[in-house]
């Protein structure tokens, strides 16, 4: 996409519903691949999986006894890991809809879990303010390491393929740099709720909450823009990167969606934007390949799939 | 004493009345043994002699020295070892057979025997009374009639039953020669009997009669033997079970209450002459029944049963017994309705325990229909009544409404509770209360006791004036100050309005406030005259801090100026990272970076080697993570360029000596020369070069540059930072990379050095020999070594040579011989590592290590050697 254009402005348009949970959807994530499908997890204890263009639901996961606050597909959609209030990650099997394992070890609710590349471990933040990164090679059921540095609930992790970054509540990003064997802390000084690298690994994105999304230098822990102008102080609201990351997306807790220029980090038009949601969106992601593509997931017990009408 | 022995004594002179005289010898009958052969009970014991024994007297306090009170054995259960409880058998199998526990089980001997004796005697008497005694009775009861036909069975009874055991007092009447059937007393001649058969058969015999009684040849005989008096009837009180009056009789008519005699048609009433008539006993059918009877239909009431009744005559006819016979009595094989028998010696009652009570219907009007209706009528009646007056009434109202109990309670048509409401009178005594009325009756006509009619007392002007002006009393209370300044006002003029009582004031109460403040008025006028001078009014009034009362409740001000006040001790508290946080000063100012050691594990996970970190660094960085002002050092920095810099073997091998170097500096703390020897000992490869290049240079060299050779290692550091800039300076400080020529001196001060070692090492004082030996095998090693290093080029750029200050330096230090150690065993693995130079001199020949270069190197070499094998 040529720069000239600018930053496309995010789909606006409803292209589905799934409004088959009960509560608030906590988490909406799409497959891997040619994310066809799209995984929603909800305070009614079920991750659902949907078909995105055709709003259908395919399955119901059900074995979680507490809300699933979070969710994370390995790269093969052979299996995905969901977790939340039973402080345990579960591991599923797409196809059979069985849990594989359930690694618990965690003692308080677990906000986030994430895959590595090849899916040989899984990393969860938890509200006991520890990441357990756990081996799903081995046989083993104790976690590989403990990350323990962070002083308050984990709210977002991030694996990447050579670095475990961490956003938590004590208002720190926490880089775990493998290769180097260092640990960066970056202080932000408010609580994390959300971490969105870059596909170069040179920034990240961070939703705090302070009314503040930050894209910041991974190397120099430098801010590099700020993004203001949504409502987010006490919920989890994730954030991601608009196509070709030339914008930010994120649902407020006013249920609208708003969109920056990446680069002079102003609002897309039309500011303010149109009422997406009736409460709180919890999750705003952007489709990996479609430039026109985005779901949402609200306190409101629906997740919606956006497309632009042109695109259609 | 017979006269004549009187008058004899008397002429003796001896005093016959005395005593002595009347003295007696004589012992008439044997004394009775004393009562109880023991000593005296009563007599005191001294406590320790007291025994204690229980009834059976056995002694079961044995006192607490002999093993106290003995309760398990002596007294109940079990054995000398105590009681042991049964084993637990269960009775599942044969709950059939299984029986209550019964009292006793859990008896003892003696309980059994007490048991026993008790059974016994309850026997007999039950013996007595129901089986025998009573059924005799009762075939008694039956009459003579019963008694005849029930001969055969009497019989049978007699025989088939138990014979009656007697009774005791039978038993003792027997042995005194009483027989059955015959009377209790003397025995009586035969006229004597036939009198007594005469009274009894009439008991009204006259004189006559008694003289009648003649007595015939053939009773000649018989008058020749006293016979046994005729058996006297018992005389048995019928008892007395009902209510009825005395001598009535259920069912008697009137008639027969009023005793006519016709009733009786048989004859005169006959009143018994034996016993006097009482006040109540009337001429009656009782009395009759009781003191009269024919003989016939007496019934011989003996002491005993008597078997032989033919014989059987019986003073005295029993009547009583007659009117129990008109009673049906059932023989005990009588039985219920329901056709269970009635228990020996118990009677079927003629009457129902209790009678039911039937209440005959009441006639029916005719002509009288049911109408519910009405009654619900009249009852509707009633509560639409109730509920006019049950209108819902708000609470106020009803309240409002002043009615008293009493009215409601006269509305309701309740009887006025005669209580009433007490007064003092009711508890004054009558002429107290007349007294009281007097007194209020004379009260009343103008008496004190009237209410006092109100009266405002005066206030002279000017002191209600002075008073004005002075001393407020009542400020406390504005509305009282209010009236009492209205009140001054109205006594100063008289144009001021008057001070009125408050609308629901008694005016008693009025009086007295008006009181008060008059009395305030004069109290607290202020001084007037030459007095007033003398005070002065105080101008400033000290009222003292201000107290507000109850909670505190800040103000809005003051909350803001706290709040204020937090924030600013928050900012100043701020770290400067959240400081700089919040200026979105983002960057260096708010990153913290640590060493962090992934597990190997997750490395190998993720596809990673794992970052180059020595134990020691780990250790050194997990330490400095736990003390956050301990950041890495510049070393490790350094290091870490170098390592990454340099190609893999290398670069391991450096991170080897560093790390161990940093451990070392850690463990000496601020002295770095302590501990030195030790250290330096360990070093191994450095031994490996001596025997290499030692060879090389031969003993000759050795002897001849003691000068030479310190220099060399002191300068070799510069050409190695010049060389390989990664080197980090610090640590290699020391050990400077050797050039071959380098390396010869270092051999003299180090074998020195060592020797000193091994002294203090104390650990092996070998023969020369034997480390001769070794250091051919190790010089053999060092030519591998030394095959492995290969260039020879880079000697040149290592040739470069100190600067003398500095070699002056080394020399001075070479003296030291720790110091000498010291740079000399440090240097060589690196040298080693980064710098190899040491092909160039590649014979070691074992001949020519000195003994002493061997003594110092003896246990460094193993090390050695692994170091030397590390390196292929």
């Amino acid at each position: 996409m040529a720069p000239s254009r600018g930053p496309q402005p995010p789909a606006r348009t409803v292209h589905t519903t799934l409004s088959a949970h009960k509560g608030p959807v906590n988490v909406a994530r799409y497959s891997k691949g040619s994310a066809k499908y799209i995984l929603t997890g909800g305070q009614d204890r079920t991750v659902r999986l949907w078909n995105a263009n055709l709003g259908t639901e395919i399955k119901a996961f059900s074995a979680h006894g507490y809300e699933v606050l979070s969710i994370t597909v390995s790269n093969d959609n052979a299996k995905f890991a969901s977790s939340g209030g039973d402080r345990s990650v579960f591991l599923w099997d797409v196809a059979t809809a069985t849990t594989t394992r359930r690694l618990s070890g965690h003692m308080g609710k677990i906000h986030v879990v994430e895959f590595n590349e090849d899916a040989s471990v899984v990393a969860s933040g938890s509200y006991d303010a520890t990441v357990r990164l756990w081996d799903l090679r081995a046989q083993s059921r104790s976690p590989i390491q403990l990350l323990e540095d962070a002083k308050d609930t984990i709210q977002t992790l991030h694996v990447g393929s050579s670095s475990i970054i961490t956003g938590s509540v004590d208002g720190y990003v926490r880089t775990y740099d493998l290769r180097k064997g260092e640990l960066r802390s970056d202080f932000i000084g408010h609580p994390v709720t959300s971490l969105v690298p870059t596909q170069d690994g040179q920034t990240l994105l961070v939703t705090s909450l302070d009314n503040h999304i930050r894209l910041m230098d991974m190397s120099t822990g430098k801010a590099l823009n700020d993004f203001t102008g949504h409502v987010n102080n006490s919920y989890r609201c994730r954030a991601c990167f608009g196509h070709a990351e030339a914008s930010v997306i994120c649902g407020d807790e006013s249920g609208m969606v708003w969109a920056w220029d990446l680069l002079d980090a102003k609002l897309i038009n039309p500011s303010p934007p149109p009422k997406a949601h009736s409460k709180v969106i919890t999750w705003t992601e952007h489709h990996p390949s479609d430039p026109n593509e985005i779901v949402t997931s609200s306190a409101d017990g629906t997740a919606k799939v956006w497309r632009n009408p042109e695109q259609g | 004493m017979s006269n004549r022995l009187k008058r004899k004594l008397n002429d003796l002179g001896v005093d016959t009345a005395s005593s002595k005289a009347n003295e007696s010898f004589c012992l008439i009958g044997t004394p009775l043994p004393p009562l109880e052969k023991s000593k005296d009970l009563g007599e005191f014991v001294p406590l320790w002699k007291q025994e204690v024994r229980d009834e059976q007297g056995r002694r079961r306090l044995h006192g607490a020295f002999t093993g106290g009170f003995s309760a398990g054995y002596f007294n109940s259960v079990g054995s000398k070892e105590g009681w042991t409880p049964s084993t637990f058998v269960s009775s599942r199998g044969d709950r059939a057979k299984a029986k209550a526990a019964r009292p006793e089980d859990f008896m003892d001997e003696e309980d059994l025997q007490e048991l026993r004796e008790s059974r016994t005697i309850v026997d007999t008497t039950q013996e007595m009374d129901l089986t025998g005694g009573t059924a005799a009775e009762f075939a008694k009861r039956q009459g003579g009639d019963d008694h005849e036909q029930d001969g055969i069975v009497h019989a049978l009874q007699s025989t088939l039953l138990p014979p009656p055991t007697d009774s005791v007092g039978a038993q003792i009447l027997k042995k005194m020669g009483w027989r059955v059937g015959s009377g209790i007393g003397p025995r009586v001649s035969l006229r004597q009997r036939r009198l007594q058969d005469l009274q009894s058969s009439s008991p009204y015999g006259t004189r006559a009669a008694i003289d009648d009684i003649k007595i015939t040849e053939e009773d000649e005989e018989g008058n020749k033997h006293t016979y046994a008096p005729r058996d006297t009837p018992v005389l048995i009180v019928e008892r007395k079970d009902n209510a009825h009056g005395l001598g009535y009789r259920p069912g008697m008519t009137l008639h027969d209450s009023l005793g006519s005699s016709n009733q009786r048609g048989s004859g005169d009433p006959r009143i018994s002459a034996g016993f006097g008539l009482g006040a109540l006993n009337d001429a009656d059918e009782d009395d009759l029944d009781v003191y009269d009877g024919d003989f016939k239909s007496a019934r011989n009431r003996l002491a005993y049963d008597a078997q032989h009744v033919d014989d059987v005559l019986v003073l005295g006819g029993k009547t009583s017994v007659s009117r129990l016979d008109k009673r049906p009595v059932t023989s005990h094989s009588a039985t219920f309705r329901d056709g269970s028998r009635v228990l020996s010696g118990f009677v079927l009652s003629e009457k129902p325990v209790m009678e039911e009570r039937w209440f005959p219907l009441s006639d029916i009007p005719p002509g009288w229909k049911p109408n519910p209706q009405r009654i619900w009528e009249e009852n509707k009646e009633n509560i639409a009544k109730h509920e006019t007056q049950q209108e819902p009434l708000p609470h106020e109202k009803w309240k409002a409404s002043t009615m008293t109990a009493g009215e409601r309670g006269t509305i309701l048509g309740e009887a006025p509770l005669n209580a009433g409401p007490r007064s003092v009178f009711d508890y004054l005594s009558e002429k107290d209360r007349e007294r009281l009325k007097t007194i209020a009756a004379t009260a009343a006509s103008g008496g004190p006791l009237a209410a006092p009619p109100f009266s405002m007392p005066r206030t002279e002007p000017h002191i209600a004036e002075a008073a004005l002006k002075g001393f407020q009393p009542f400020t406390s209370e504005p509305a009282k100050q209010e009236r009492y300044i209205t009140y001054l006002r109205s006594q100063v003029s008289s144009d001021a309005p008057p001070l009125r009582a408050l609308p629901n004031q008694r005016p008693d109460e009025f009086q007295k406030e008006v009181e008060d403040y008059a009395k305030a008025a004069t109290i607290f006028k202020p001084v007037s005259g030459a007095m007033a001078g003398r005070f002065q009014t105080a101008t400033h009034i000290d009222q003292g801090p201000k107290i507000h009362e109850g909670l505190h409740q800040p103000t809005t001000a003051e909350l803001e100026a706290l709040e204020e006040k937090r924030r600013k001790e928050e900012e100043e508290k701020l770290s400067p990272q959240a400081h700089a946080a919040k200026l979105g000063m983002y960057g260096p100012m708010t990153r913290e970076v640590k060493s962090w050691q992934p597990a190997r594990l997750l490395c190998k996970r993720f596809g990673l080697r794992e970052p180059e970190m020595s134990q020691e660094d780990i250790d050194a960085s997990s330490s400095s993570t736990k003390d956050p002002s301990f950041t890495t050092s510049e070393a490790e920095e350094a290091f870490r360029q170098a390592a990454g810099s340099n190609t893999g073997a290398s670069s391991s091998q450096q991170t080897d000596s560093n790390g161990s170097r940093n451990l070392a500096n850690i463990g000496l703390g601020e002295d770095e020369t302590q501990g030195r020897d030790t250290l330096t000992y360990q070093r191994p490869a450095m031994d490996v070069f001596k025997a290499i290049f030692a060879s090389d240079d031969e003993d000759s060299d050795d002897e001849k540059v003691d000068d030479e050779k310190p220099e060399a290692p002191a300068d070799e550091p510069e050409a190695v930072t010049s060389n390989t800039a990664p080197l980090p300076s610090h640590s290699l400080l020391d050990d400077g990379p050797v050039d071959l020529s380098n390396f010869k001196p270092t051999f003299k001060p180090r074998t020195g050095k060592a020797k000193k070692e091994n002294e203090e090492d104390r650990s092996k004082s070998k023969k020369d020999k034997k480390e001769k030996k070794e250091k051919k095998k190790k010089g053999k090693k060092g030519a591998m070594v030394s095959f492995d290093v290969e260039d020879a080029d880079e000697e040149p750029s290592l040739d470069v040579f100190k600067e003398p200050p500095k070699r002056r330096r080394k020399d001075h230090k070479r003296h030291d011989d720790d110091d000498d150690g010291m740079w000399v065993e440090k240097p060589p693995p690196q040298i080693v590592k980064t710098l190899p130079v040491v092909s160039g001199q590649p014979q070691a020949s074992p001949a020519a290590n000195t003994a002493d270069s061997v003594d110092g190197v003896d246990a460094g070499s193993r090390k050695g050697r692994k170091r030397a094998i590390d390196f292929l």
